[in-house]
């Protein structure tokens, strides 16, 4: 996997942390853009097309309402003219407030911009092929807003805003700190079904209609 | 200190204000003949009138903790004898019309309009400041005795204002009126004093919510950035990432979570003991907490998690996960870390750390405890405390 080079663009305010992590980056990530704003990230995305967009949270600029981020604001505008591309949220904070609204907006996933950049090469590979990036504190947030911890458990497989007992079980594990490799050891499965159990939920976060999540949502102004 | 004469002081169940009760018991004479004595005086250019509000105002209650109780309607009375001289005036007041000036008819009826007046606003803060804090008045009685005294008033200012005393008298009669007006506004000071402070309080609050909401948004894109990048250019164990995290979450907690919350449950105690573990080791702890634990941090639960994390900073660094889910059944903890890991049944018996800190710990409270090698190596701690033991501690604790 990580032989395949992948295009990335990254969007950060701060010059010195996109040099930074430009520097830490693995050799078969390329850096094909790099933009500083909402305008200017929607431009290098839909100029260059990467294969992943690393995007910051909390961006600047013109048309971002208050109280929504400016990484969604990105990923609404420039989404539709690259299908092909894929969004790794980057957040300064590990909160779940800061990172589920991205996730909403259409992010595959999340990491810390205190992650080592091993770690985000790993994260940018991951999307790049399709998974998911959940953190510990991401799997926390959705079994909570979820309802797993007081026992509620989607019957039927398609339901959206419940999780299945396995799916339960994979975010459980993955907040008490698994990789996906030892999530798919613990319960006795292949790693390609704990990522496609780890997209489900994220399919479920970004589509559910749960109480918890709108409402939570909408007193962020997200939606 | 025992020779002293006792002090004289008020009783807290008392009539209107306890000061002829008190002086009583001082002096050693029948109530009533205190009583008589204020009332004879006072008919001596009210010299016993003054004494008595004298020793109202200097004398302190009798000690204890009962709030003060007075069986008599005092409100009541005073603006009953408001209602009675401002009728007694506007029936004498007749007299002015025919306009014998000789001054001094004018002079008693100045003083009986400006009397009942007085005592009209004098039931309305008698109200206010002595009737509302007790628990069998309070704040309907205020009311009842405002509204009572502010008719009077204004019948007063009209009758005044259109009465004949206006043209025969016109100066002091407006003054009279214009104390009327007055009178009402000083019944209602002091609720008007009060809303105000509220609002101007109610707007200092809002400004520094939103001022530090300012600052915060600023440090976030600032320092948090610049922190955060320390830590991931330096190294996820050196020393500068862990200073460099220790004052990130110090700063984040401070920005965001605004005050915190008295009681703390197990999560947020956790996450503070990861705190100051990451500031003595070179460790970084991730705390997840799912569900609303009724679990407090002082229970036993609390101290095998906390003996599980210490021993994971210490023995194995690097990354260590701690996991909570609160559950109607059961509270757990999974405490995780990537360290050369071990088996206990190789630890030797004299070494209690593990066994007895966190497995008997468990056991004794009526959970139970398990060490076991993770997936992909390093160690996992679990604890698991079922939710009506969890239920039985709380009650006891």
């Amino acid at each position: 996997m990580a032989e395949t080079s992948v295009r990335v663009v990254i969007v950060d305010d701060h010059s010195i942390f996109r040099s930074g992590l430009k520097a830490d980056l693995d050799a078969s990530i390329e850096v094909v853009g790099e933009a500083h704003d909402v305008e200017s990230a929607v431009l290098a995305v839909t100029d260059a097309a990467p294969d992943v967009v690393l995007l910051d949270v909390h961006l600047p600029g013109v048309g971002v309402a208050a109280g929504t981020s400016g990484g969604a604001e990105v990923m609404r505008r420039a989404a539709a003219s690259v299908p092909g591309t894929r969004f790794l949220a980057l957040s300064v904070s590990d909160k779940a407030e800061d990172v589920v609204g991205v996730i909403r907006a259409g992010a595959r996933g999340y990491i810390t911009k205190g992650s080592s950049g091993a770690d985000v090469s790993r994260a940018v590979h991951a999307v790049a092929s399709g998974d998911a990036v959940f953190s510990p504190k991401l799997a926390g947030f959705v079994l909570d807003a979820f309802g797993a911890a007081v026992g509620e458990t989607a019957a039927a497989s398609d339901e959206l805003d419940r999780l299945s007992a396995r799916e339960q079980e994979v975010m459980r594990l993955i907040a008490r700190g698994y990789a996906y490799k030892e999530v798919a050891a613990e319960l006795f499965i292949s790693t390609k079904t704990v990522e496609s159990h780890v997209s489900a939920v994220l399919r479920k976060l970004q589509l559910s209609s749960r109480h918890e999540l709108t409402a939570w949502a909408n007193a962020r102004r997200l939606l | 200190m025992a020779d002293m004469e006792p002090r004289m002081s008020r009783p807290r169940a008392c009539v209107a204000t306890g000061v002829a009760a008190g002086l009583a018991a001082h002096l050693g004479w029948p109530v009533f003949v205190v009583r008589a004595a204020f009332v004879v005086t006072s008919l001596a250019a009210g010299a016993g009138l003054l004494l008595y509000l004298w020793l109202w105002a200097l004398t302190p209650w009798e000690p204890g903790e009962a709030r003060p109780s007075r069986r008599a309607p005092v409100a009541w009375l005073l603006v009953s004898a408001s209602a009675l001289v401002l009728a007694a005036a506007w029936l004498g007041g007749g007299g002015l019309a025919v306009g014998v000036d000789d001054g001094s008819a004018l002079r008693w009826w100045l003083g009986a309009v400006f009397a009942g007046i007085g005592l009209a606003v004098a039931s309305g803060a008698w109200a206010t400041f002595i009737d509302r804090p007790e628990p069998e008045r309070g704040p309907r009685h205020e009311l009842t005795i405002r509204l009572v005294a502010t008719v009077l008033l204004v019948i007063t200012a009209l009758a005044l204002v259109f009465g004949e005393s206006a043209h025969w008298h016109p100066v002091p009669t407006f003054a009279a009126a214009l104390a009327a007006v007055l009178g009402i506004g000083l019944v209602y000071a002091p609720t008007l004093v009060t809303a105000w402070r509220e609002l101007t309080d109610e707007r200092t609050k809002r400004i520094r919510e939103e001022q530090r909401s300012e600052i915060a948004a600023h440090l976030h894109d600032s320092v948090l950035q610049t922190l955060a990048l320390i830590q991931n250019r330096a190294g996820a164990s050196s020393e500068v990432a862990r200073i460099a995290r220790a004052q990130e979450r110090e700063l984040r907690d401070w920005l965001f979570d605004g005050e915190a919350p008295a009681d703390s449950d197990l999560g947020t105690d956790l996450r503070d003991f990861a705190a100051a573990l990451e500031i003595d080791y070179p460790v970084t702890i991730d705390v997840v907490a799912v569900g609303s634990s009724s679990e407090r941090a002082s229970g036993e639960v609390a101290a095998a998690a906390r003996e599980a994390m210490l021993n994971a900073a210490r023995h194995a660094g690097g990354e260590v996960s701690v996991y909570v889910e609160a559950s109607p059944e059961a509270v757990e903890v999974f405490v995780r870390d990537r360290g050369a890991g071990f088996d206990l049944s190789e630890v030797p018996s004299d070494r209690l750390g593990v066994r007895q800190s966190i497995i008997g710990r468990m056991r004794r409270a009526g959970g139970s405890g398990e060490v076991r090698v993770g997936a992909g190596g390093g160690t996992e701690v679990r604890l698991r405390f079922p939710a009506e033991r969890a239920g039985l501690e709380n009650t006891r604790g």
